[in-house]
């Protein structure tokens, strides 16, 4: 009896200590050496565990701020945060293993048409000098989770576009990264197949991983009922939990 | 690096070098041409040198004596330069050994004008030292210090086959270097230029290692590799045809100049091989180094 209220008390406090930050954006301009002002101080946190869309026309600073959180360009002014790390401040060297806590799909999946489906899931490992034991369990794991166990020996030309997207999925998250970014994910996908890749992009989030999603995919979004962040003229415009995709935007 | 990632890029270097075959055999067969050049000048100059040594030696200086000479100060002055450093051999040739020489290719066919000479000989006092030099540099000081020795009578010596020697000797050694540097310029622009080529593929695959957390040696490995194995093939083809094809050409080189004959003494190939292969093989390298990391390094730092 003594130990009730503690027992009740721990997954609270589990709950409150997992509330990390997992991306902080403090107030970041990013100015182009063309004089283009690509974001103009934005600023939000995306919480672990949060599954993010993030919103808007071309030329709103989408991409921008993606490359940011990849550190592929730096910002003009404000800070960076991942996992509670300043990122603006890393070093070249130190790239790397920022990336491997980033998994990333694109719209044009960027898969190595050279390799088969295992290997270029297995390619992710290998740059982490995985040991092979590693890639022999995790690569047929993540594979049957994005449902591609019977598709491992084809290569990239060989598959759906919907199956392509569905590879380098696995591919983002093999690592187990704590964040998956994906950029326009259903862009070149028809509805239906949009809908399966929305899903397993929701069945990652339920693993615990972060999600982000850029996308001007007005239906998805809408119907989703996730937290949308709105940009415009590099500006957020609007930051909605259970939102949807803004009229003006 | 742990070795297992070592052995992983030394295979993906390997497999590259098979999927990219075209510009593989492009760069190969650039550094090939270079060598073979490279290693043909190499052979040509060692070989001209290693000659040039053997003529020096042979090119001696002849001493002749005042007529009331005796054998025995022409003995003593024998010793007297064989101690020299610049000396490498002194032979003495008497007067009989001059006259029987001289028996021999002037009177053959005409053995019966010789009746007249008999028990006299024409050549009495042209005893003679002939003086062998270690280097051709030294043979104008040591023929004026010859000939202030007393009891000499005068020298003679073969100043122009020295000088032309000389310049021969300093021409093949610079425009050998001179053609090296250009070569090696040519072929490092030129496999940086295959490379380029078939980069696009590559272009790709770059971009996605960087974005999958790949460190810039991980990058950089497979293409080091295979940079430096185009350069070792690329080596080892001309040097393989040239250990072949070596002792045919100079066969066939000596039975051209067949009045040359006895100037003509090559090399041995292994010999040449044993300064020529790390030579070629370092410069084949090299090439192929620079010429991948010339072309990486561009889409590493975009």
């Amino acid at each position: 009896m003594i130990y009730g209220g503690a027992l009740l008390g721990v997954p609270l406090i589990i709950i409150v200590l997992l509330e990390v930050q997992m991306i902080k954006l403090d107030h970041i301009s990013k100015v182009y050496p063309n004089g283009v002002k690509a974001l103009d101080d934005v600023s939000f946190t995306i919480e672990k565990g949060e599954f993010v869309f993030i919103v808007g026309n071309s030329g709103s600073g989408k991409s921008t701020m993606l490359k940011l959180l990849m550190k592929e360009i730096n910002p003009t002014k404000g800070h960076l945060y991942i996992e509670d790390k300043e990122i603006t401040k890393l070093r070249r060297g130190k790239i790397p293993k920022l990336r491997r806590s980033i998994g990333v799909v694109f719209q044009d999946f960027r898969l190595l048409d050279k390799m088969t489906i295992f290997n270029n899931v297995a390619f992710a490992l290998k740059v982490t000098e995985a040991p092979a034991s590693k890639i022999r369990r995790n690569v047929p794991m993540v594979l049957s989770l994005v449902g591609l166990s019977k598709k491992t020996k084809m290569y990239p030309t060989q598959l759906s576009g919907g199956e392509q997207q569905r590879a380098a999925l696995a591919r983002a998250i093999v690592n187990n990264p704590p964040i998956l970014l994906a950029d326009e994910p259903t862009g070149n996908l028809d509805p239906k197949t949009s809908w399966e890749i929305m899903k397993l992009l929701v069945d990652i989030n339920l693993r615990g991983t972060t999600v982000v999603v850029v996308t001007h995919d007005k239906e998805i979004v809408n119907a989703m009922k996730k937290r949308v962040i709105t940009l415009s003229h590099g500006k957020v415009v609007r930051d909605i939990l259970r939102g949807e995709y803004g009229h003006e935007s | 690096m742990k070795a297992r990632t070592i052995f992983y890029l030394i295979g993906e270097g390997i497999a590259n070098l098979f999927k990219n075959r075209l510009m593989s055999m492009a760069a190969v067969t650039t550094i090939t041409a270079c060598i073979f050049v490279i290693s043909v000048f190499y052979i040509v100059g060692n070989n001209v040198e290693y000659i040039l040594d053997t003529v020096e030696t042979n090119l001696g200086i002849t001493v002749f004596f005042e007529y009331d000479t005796t054998e025995e100060r022409i003995l003593e002055i024998k010793q007297l330069l064989e101690v020299r450093n610049e000396v490498h051999e002194v032979t003495y040739i008497s007067a009989e050994d001059a006259w029987e020489t001289f028996k021999v290719s002037y009177f053959e066919g005409k053995e019966d004008q010789l009746s007249g000479f008999e028990g006299d000989n024409p050549l009495e006092d042209s005893a003679s030292l002939v003086v062998f030099f270690e280097d051709l540099d030294t043979q104008k000081s040591l023929a004026s210090y010859v000939e202030s020795l007393p009891d000499v009578r005068y020298i003679r010596q073969s100043e122009q086959v020295v000088d032309i020697m000389q310049s021969i000797n300093q021409l093949v050694r610079y425009s050998s270097l001179a053609l090296v540097v250009i070569l090696v310029i040519i072929s490092i622009f030129l496999i940086s230029n295959t490379v380029r080529l078939g980069i696009s593929t590559r272009r790709q695959e770059i971009e996605i290692m960087k974005y999958i957390g790949a460190r810039d040696s991980f990058i950089r490995g497979p293409f080091i590799i295979e940079g430096i194995l185009i350069g070792l093939i690329g080596t080892a083809i001309p040097l393989v045809i040239i250990y072949f094809l070596y002792d045919q050409a100079t066969v066939s080189i000596a039975g051209q100049f067949d009045l040359l004959k006895n100037f003509l003494v090559f090399r041995d190939i292994t010999t040449i091989y044993r300064f020529l292969v790390p030579i070629a093989a370092a410069i084949g390298i090299l090439i192929g180094l620079v010429g991948s990391r010339l072309t990486i390094g561009r889409y590493l730092k975009a």
